[in-house]
């Protein structure tokens, strides 16, 4: 089959160039010593100024981790990791804070431009980068408020006053132990505890900084808030922690983007984020995940081991997570919702596109706990090059869960014959008053729509594009407008050179 | 990992495997090293089997036996022969283990019927083996005692152009696992797997499968279905592997299941693992309640609710026995399914 040939001698033109945010800025940076120990935590405690119980808490999750084994059951394959060989904290030199915009090097402003985050107020009221924001739609401009994580420390927030204003509190996760230590002590690790998981007993340990989101009772947020995460130093891992608190009646729509330069180590990063959600609030989670996938030869990239998770804590509450992950040697990560609240809704709408030599064991995990808790899983997979690709999900509605509803829809899409696709969902019923559907399909590209498609004029590429943009269009609908764009462009470039 | 401390029944199977050559030492091995399977092994995290077989102990007596004569460990089935296949045991440790094969370009039939005894622990393993072209169908009846518990396990090789199409239906006990691991050559050969549980209260059963293909254009078809009453946990675990050379394998997956009362269970883990293109693979699962609206309907027709409900799960679960080629084979399995619903009405 030509076509099938085409492909292979295509992907392996797939060059790293592909990948426009792979490189490096120079920045002054402090590293610390290689190594995980208790030093280190001790280190990374003190600078960040933090107050004693922290210190205790991370200690307590060192103790753990050393204690744990990795675990093996994902689908992904990697040599083992040295985890005495990463530095647990990178920092720009001039102080891991800025009071103000003016403070922050230019060469870490001058990064984000390149990345097209636009981190000075002025700027971001002109437009985020991809926002449609033509003359014809008369609307405003959105704005989006941006928390911008470079390496180990959160550099700048952006629009902190005027969330003040309507009371959001939306800073780094260090500013808020300072500032806000109750917040922080009752909800930090609520959701996933210290010793969840060997990653996240990791991150617990060695957390740097990361977001930090509370939205008062009945405040609707006025903007977009996102953060920024950009792998700089050589040799370090990223270990952020988010924190998302949506009290009662609250509405939060939140995005995050990364990427980090190519090099040819792996760098890890093992993130946590936790999601609460009060009586009637609604967290909307977006992610673009874009981290250096490694070359062709699947040498470097960043291994993503990230514990997410939501916990639908008050009834009618909401969360939705909705993903793009195209970067990533390795990614391992299960954006998950505890339906606890009566009449809660979990959401999961993911597109995930390995190319390369990428591995992707992704997927989601909906717990229903609460009476009439509904949940809805769509995930679309796209597996091209030599990549393996997993979809894997739990689906788990408990005896008390009178009138659970669940849907899932997984499909996949191999684009050539060198790459591999995978479904593994897990149901678990423990009521007959649920209801729960799951449907799955896995297929190629269809002949006939493509060359319907070339017929009408369209090159190959782009009639790939088309038809991979009608097959991920359900999910991409879910994103805020102004990142679907940008989300629609990164997967026209992750797939470029994988037309079959 | 320390070493473990084996329960009774472990202790028992390990003697009974000394000395024993072929997998016999393979599994000896396994259970000296690691002990039965629990649920913290993923593949049996629905179904402790050493939790199941705690209290059994002593030896006991299990075996196959072809149309009531004992046979050897391999048989040789064609020229469109029906046979009874029964697997029976005695309370106790027991091990079976049968190779039936069926030539190239021959047919038979098996009706394979489990008799185990209350106390009765029985490890059973099953090797078939089909020639090119050759048509195998294999009819399943499990209805062991409530206090049995049995790892069934078999193997099927599916040869280019041959057909294999197995229907089970188990009653379930304290724990049954029936697992079925084919491998499919695909080029023609086409492989049918249905099976129905319908447990009473406090049972267990167990559906796992693999199918593996390994060659061009096969196809493959499964659909499981189960009901399931208070303190019962039915599981199915479905896999269909299509290796890169399977292009243009055509397979869908199937479960679906009633739970009939509330604490009752179902664990589903339907899963595809793909490494060729051009392949339809599909799979469904749903799990729900009787539909009320149904039964509302039929009860306006003058039927009792026992009466409609039964008729209602009747037709739900019958849908895998289909696949039964002779009618009077397929009403027989039917009746029982009746019997069992009219007593767990």
């Amino acid at each position: 089959m030509a076509a099938v040939k085409e492909t292979i001698e295509d992907v392996k033109k797939l060059e790293a160039d592909k990948y426009k945010y792979g490189f490096t800025t120079d920045v002054d940076t402090e590293v610390a010593p290689k190594g995980l120990n208790e030093g280190i935590v001790r280190y990374i405690s003190a600078k960040k100024d933090e107050p004693e119980w922290m210190l205790e808490w991370r200690l307590d999750a060192l103790k753990r981790f050393q204690e744990m084994a990795e675990p093996k059951w994902a689908k992904v394959d990697y040599p083992p990791i040295d985890f005495q060989d990463i530095s647990y904290f990178a920092a720009p030199k001039a102080g891991a804070k800025y009071e103000s915009i003016d403070d922050v090097p230019e060469e870490i402003l001058k990064d984000f431009e390149k990345l097209g985050i636009p981190l000075k107020e002025q700027e971001v009221l002109l437009g985020v980068k991809g926002a449609a924001a033509s003359a014809a739609e008369a609307r405003e401009t959105p704005k989006v408020a941006v928390d911008a994580v470079f390496d180990s420390v959160s550099v700048v927030t952006t629009f902190k006053e005027e969330l003040a204003k309507a009371g959001v509190i939306f800073c780094s996760i260090s500013e808020a132990m300072r500032d806000y230590p109750e917040l922080v002590k009752q909800y930090l690790g609520s959701v996933v505890p210290t010793t969840d998981n060997y990653y996240a007993t990791l991150n617990s340990a060695v957390f740097s900084d990361g977001s930090f989101v509370y939205v008062p009772p009945g405040v609707r947020c006025p903007m977009e808030l996102s953060t920024y995460f950009r792998m700089n130093a050589e040799g370090t891992g990223q270990f952020e922690r988010t924190l998302i608190i949506a009290d009662k009646g609250a509405y939060v729509s939140y995005l995050e983007g990364c990427t980090a330069p190519m090099r040819d180590e792996n760098q890890l990063h093992a993130a946590v984020v936790e999601l609460i959600a009060l009586d009637d609030a609604e967290i909307k989670y977006s992610t673009v995940q874009n981290w250096w996938p490694g070359d062709e030869n699947g040498k470097g990239g960043v291994y993503n081991f990230v514990t997410k998770r939501g916990d639908c804590r008050g009834k009618n509450s909401k969360i939705s997570w909705t993903q793009v992950e195209t970067g990533s040697a390795i990614t391992w990560k299960y954006p998950s919702c505890v339906l606890r609240g009566e009449n809660s809704r979990g959401e999961f709408y993911s597109i995930a596109v390995t190319n390369g030599r990428q591995q992707a064991d992704t997927g989601t995990k909906m717990i229903h706990l609460g009476k009439g808790s509904t949940s809805r899983i769509i995930s679309k997979g796209i597996s091209a090059g030599r990549s393996d690709q997993t979809y894997r999900g739990l689906v788990s509605v408990h005896a008390k869960a009178e009138g659970a509803r669940n849907f899932t829809q997984c499909d996949s899409l191999l684009i050539g014959d060198q790459c591999g696709a995978h479904t593994v969902p897990y149901v678990e019923c423990k009521t007959p008053k649920a209801v729960l559907e799951h449907e799955a399909t896995t297929t190629k590209l269809s002949e006939d729509q493509l060359f319907y498609a070339r017929q009408r004029g369209l090159d190959e590429e782009a009639a790939t594009a088309l038809l991979v943009n009608g097959f991920v269009r359900e999910v991409l609908q879910e994103l805020p407008m102004e990142f679907a764009v940008e989300a629609q462009q990164l997967l026209k470039v992750s797939l470029e050179g994988s037309v079959g | 990992m320390g070493v473990i401390t084996h329960t009774p029944a472990e202790q028992t199977l390990i003697d009974l495997l000394d000395g024993a050559e072929d997998w016999r030492a393979a599994a000896r091995e396994a259970v000296v090293k690691f002990g039965l399977p629990t649920k913290r092994a993923e593949a049996w995290k629905w179904s402790d089997l050493r939790r199941a077989t705690q209290g059994i102990e002593a030896a006991g007596v299990a075996g196959y036996r072809l149309d009531g004569s004992a046979i050897g460990p391999q048989i040789t089935l064609g020229a469109g022969e029906e046979m009874m296949l029964d697997l029976t045991a005695t309370a106790g440790v027991g091990i079976a283990a049968l190779e039936i094969h069926v030539p190239a370009g021959q047919t038979a039939r098996l009706i394979e019927r489990h008799d185990l005894a209350a106390g009765a622990f029985v490890t059973a393993r099953l090797e078939i083996t089909l020639g090119e072209a050759a048509t195998l169908e294999r009819v399943v009846i499990s209805e062991i005692d409530a206090d049995a518990v049995g790892a069934l396990r078999t193997r099927v090789v599916v040869a280019k152009h041959a057909k294999y199409r197995q229907s089970a239906v188990s009653f379930g006990s304290k724990l049954s696992r029936h697992e079925t691991h084919v491998s499919h050559a695909g080029e023609g050969a086409e492989v049918d797997l249905g099976a129905v549980y319908l447990l009473a209260e406090g049972r267990h059963a167990d559906f796992t499968s693999t199918v593996t293909h390994t060659g061009a254009g096969g196809v493959t078809r499964q659909l499981v279905k189960g009901a399931v009453a208070a303190h019962a946990q039915g599981v199915f675990q479905g896999k269909f592997k299509v290796e890169q050379a399977a292009q243009q394998t055509d397979a869908k997956m199937t479960h679906r299941a009633l739970m009939l009362s509330d604490k009752a269970e179902i664990d589903a883990k339907p899963e595809l693992e793909i490494y060729a293109d051009d392949v339809q693979c599909a799979h469904g699962n749903a799990l729900g309640a009787i539909d009320e609206t149904a039964l509302f309907y039929m009860r306006q027709r003058g039927l009792s609710e026992a009466k409609a409900r039964a008729m209602l799960i009747e037709s739900f679960l019958t849908e895998p026995l289909m696949l039964i080629e002779s009618e009077t084979l397929r009403e027989r399995v039917t009746g029982l399914l009746r019997v069992r619903l009219g007593e767990m009405a």
